[in-house]
């Protein structure tokens, strides 16, 4: 029972980083690959500002929303709006949003150096709860809620307001969302923030979660992000939030079972098996090729 | 002096087979990166099976090599056995699963190890880098104009179109990926012996995304594009720290700031810098190929029986019975949505139906993978919404249409044995025929993209006259023609069917259908609801009723 609270810990961040991934797929058809530097930028910006400013825990995760969605109007301005209209757009982004994260991770090295950084000893409280047998920690319980009301906020987001219903529209065909009088470009914007805010709250709290930060912290959570989304389904939130709990899940039980350093095996063995089985992943819908 | 660069050119040389094992998928419109988990597992294996002294004189690298390609090639095969039917970016995150999945069992098996690697000794100089270097490079230079590369360059183009050309799309698909994993086997060995030393990490996530990249920015349409790729960013390094910048993160900013302006600034890459090979050359005393004669008039081509295709619960065609004998121009009209294109879809191979059966020149209808061999046995058709390959020449188009009538040459280039230039030769003339015909005789080396509305569409009708057919489907050609234009295709039809090829004409413009056309068919949702000569149809008032609109009169266009 521990280890399923612990998988679904851990999965929460998993999809919370899956979800801003899949956001911008959805919508934008676009694989942003900063993503995961975004996500590691975060988590050093949530260390620093908890244990240089002092700030709480209920404070840092605000601010580093904000950061986050900051750095998602920048990707989205340096990395794709130059691209609009190239008939490559597909192929160029992917390798324009590696460059504009290998600048974001370049500005970090400057800034912290290539050491992991922690949290000071009493950055966090240490109260836990006894619920039959099993024992949470009040961190945990913050890391779930976070994730899960950001989760519920976006899904809330998309299917309940203008901004949503014009993203949906942007999905569906964006020549005739502009014809519509769609803003597209604040719409790509907007999606962008969103997603970057996202992804930089995953961060902070996988460094909440392990204490630490780490350089190559993004690497790790990128692949995993990858084979959730594919799992999920691309461009489905459901199957991203549903996926990254499976995974969170999968890989406790992997470490049980089988091991521990076959614990990243995990991932790509889901994505491999839905790939033969259900291409479009679990929540996705199958695109059907027009002549 | 040079002495203090060799590792630098040796490891621009090695970066640069790297990016071709990407170039090689590139080329036919495939993102792959499972190329790092190849290459770990190439080198690896080399590793394990040749052992350390010389055999036979022989040394570990001569073994190395040809182990660690088919190793690369092998499991590329293997690999593509399930991955080859996803694409884009899914194709792109499965093989990066893979990449991963090898990098975590090597780091886990006793044999490799394990996460510390294996010591080897130091074999690769400049020479043998440079060498090998040459040797892939030549091999993409020679595929270059090679039926082959041409079929990839379609595959990437549009692949629904090169299978319409009769390009078997499964099998090249894999070709393309199962030599990008013999070059990425030849990389794996060729790193493991000039570092001396080999682990699984060597071959990680960011491996794969070096290579990528050096094959993007070097320019993925151009066989020196990697080269160029790797020779600008590893010199990028070398270059800042000769300037003295030194400080450990203005380097990876740099570097990556670099990357961005090239792919914002430079859509193909660095080799956009420097001018396009030229368009080949037609010869005017080569005679096009030897063809095979049209079957003689009034053969059966075409016959279909209860014909169906549901989309779920939307019978887009549904029973639809038809003979089709040669030398017949036949006319296929009907409201929009109609159906018309699904039927053509069905009869040229690109769908399957779901009802009923039929037979093109011979073939049975079937499953969509075999589409290909439709165009062979001489079913060729144009698009509704024209299918180019934009960024190929327009004779380059007429050339891949000329596939099915062409022969491979890629091995004759290699050995550069004069067949296969008399080949490719009789390949140019079918093509360049066919554009003269349709009035593009002028515009062989301007890419398809570039070409006017009306010329696209002549463009089309030239691609599928190039595979010589007996069944040629023009899928709405005079659509957004005016009067003159529209007369000219006409002409251009009638002038075709006296050649013997039969016509399948889809089309809106009716008077022109009235006017070319022995017989003619009317669709309704998806069924047949007339049939007969022009002078017939033109008078049948379920037609009129249902196509031209109760009260419109029957030569207006609609």
């Amino acid at each position: 029972m521990q280890q399923v609270l612990n998988g679904i810990f851990a999965g929460s961040i998993y999809a919370l980083f899956a979800i801003g991934f899949t956001l911008v797929f959805g919508v934008l058809d676009r694989l942003n690959l900063a993503h995961a530097a975004t996500f590691t930028v975060s988590a050093f910006l949530g260390i620093e500002l908890v244990a240089d400013l002092g700030l709480s825990i209920w404070a840092a995760i605000p601010a580093v929303l904000v950061f986050g969605a900051v750095l998602g109007l920048i990707i989205e301005r340096l990395a794709f709006r130059p691209l609009k209209g190239r008939n490559d757009a597909h192929f160029a982004g992917l390798i324009s949003s590696i460059a504009v994260g290998g600048m974001f991770m370049a500005l970090l090295l400057a800034r912290y150096g290539p050491d992991t950084r922690r949290f000071p000893a009493d950055a966090f409280p240490s109260t836990d709860f006894q619920l039959g047998g099993v024992r949470i920690t009040l961190l945990q319980m913050v890391i779930l809620g976070v994730s899960l009301g950001l989760m519920l906020g976006l899904a809330f987001l998309v299917n309940n307001t203008g901004l949503g219903r014009g993203m949906r529209a942007v999905a569906e065909n964006p020549h005739a969302a502009r014809v519509l009088g769609v803003n597209v470009d604040r719409v790509t914007a907007t999606t962008f923030a969103i997603s970057s805010a996202l992804g930089a709250v995953a961060g902070v709290l996988l460094a909440f979660y392990v204490n630490s930060a780490q350089m190559t912290m993004g690497f790790n959570i990128e692949l995993k992000g990858l084979a959730v989304i594919i799992v999920g389904g691309m461009g489905s939130l459901k199957g991203a939030m549903v996926g990254g709990i499976a995974l969170g899940l999968a890989e406790v039980f992997a470490v049980q079972y089988v091991g521990s350093s076959w614990r990243d095996v995990v991932a790509f063995g889901m994505l491999f098996g839905i790939l033969l089985v259900r291409p479009q992943g679990l929540f996705g819908a199958r695109q059907v090729r027009e002549v | 002096m040079l002495s203090d660069y060799s590792a630098t050119l040796t490891l621009i040389a090695l970066t640069a087979i790297f990016a071709y094992s990407f170039y090689a998928v590139l080329l036919a419109g495939q993102l792959s990166l499972g190329q790092a988990g190849l290459a770990s597992l190439a080198g690896f294996s080399a590793t394990i099976v040749v052992p350390d002294d010389p055999i036979a004189g022989l040394s570990p690298l001569v073994v190395g090599i040809p182990v660690g390609m088919a190793v690369g090639a092998l499991v590329a095969f293997l690999l593509g056995l399930p991955v080859m039917r996803l694409r884009g970016v899914f194709l792109a995150i499965a093989t990066l699963g893979f990449g991963e999945m090898v990098r975590i069992v090597l780091i886990n098996a006793a044999w490799t190890g394990g996460a510390q690697g294996t010591t080897l000794p130091k074999l690769v100089t400049p020479g043998i880098a440079w060498g090998s270097l040459l040797l892939v490079a030549y091999w993409f230079w020679r595929l270059g104009g090679s039926r082959l590369g041409r079929a990839l360059a379609a595959l990437r183009e549009d692949e629904l179109a090169a299978r319409a050309m009769g390009v078997d799309i499964s099998r090249y698909r894999m070709t393309a990926f199962v030599t990008s994993g013999a070059v990425a086997g030849l990389y794996g060995v060729l790193i493991a012996y000039f570092s001396r030393f080999i682990t699984p990490d060597d071959f990680g996530f960011s491996a794969a995304v070096d290579g990528l990249v050096t094959a993007v920015v070097g320019g993925s349409l151009m066989f020196l594009g990697p080269l160029r790729g790797s020779a600008f960013l590893t010199s990028v390094p070398e270059i800042q720290r000769a300037l003295g910048v030194e400080a450990g993160w203005i380097r990876p900013f740099l570097s990556s700031a670099l990357l961005l302006v090239v792919i914002l600034f430079l859509p193909g890459g660095l080799s956009s810098l420097i001018p396009r090979w030229r368009s080949p050359q037609v010869d005017p005393d080569v005679a096009p190929p030897e063809l095979a004669p049209l079957p003689p008039r009034g053969s059966p081509v075409l016959s279909l029986t209860g014909l169906g295709k549901a989309y779920g619960g939307l019978h887009a065609v549904r029973d639809v019975d038809l003979e089709l004998r040669s030398g017949e121009v036949l006319g296929l009209i009907g409201p929009n949505g109609a159906g018309k294109t699904t039927l053509v879809n069905l009869i040229s191979g690109l769908a399957a139906p779901t009802s009923g059966s039929g037979t093109v020149l011979g073939r049975e209808l079937g499953p969509i993978g075999r589409g290909h061999l439709f165009a062979k046995a001489g079913v060729s058709r144009t698009f509704q919404h024209s299918k180019l390959f934009d960024r190929l020449t327009v004779l380059e188009n007429a050339l891949v249409g000329a596939h099915v009538v062409s022969r491979p040459t890629l091995l004759r280039r290699l050995l550069w044995l004069p067949s296969a230039r008399r080949d490719e030769q009789r390949a140019l003339a079918q093509a360049s025929a066919q554009l003269t015909r349709v009035g593009l005789g002028d515009r062989a080396g301007v890419p398809a993209g570039e070409l006017a509305y009306g010329d696209r569409r002549r463009l089309e009708i030239a691609r599928a006259l190039a595979g010589h057919p007996t069944l040629l489907i023009l899928d709405e050609p005079a659509a957004g023609m005016n009067h003159v234009e529209a007369r000219e295709l006409s002409t251009l039809i009638r002038s075709l069917a006296e050649d013997g090829i039969t016509v399948l004409l889809i089309e809106h413009n009716v008077r022109m259908v009235l006017e070319t056309c022995t017989r003619i068919l009317v669709l309704n949702f998806g069924e047949v609801i007339a049939a007969g000569d022009p002078a017939t149809i033109a008078k049948d008032p379920v037609v009129i009723e249902a196509y031209l609109g109760s009260d419109g009169p029957a030569d207006t266009r609609v």
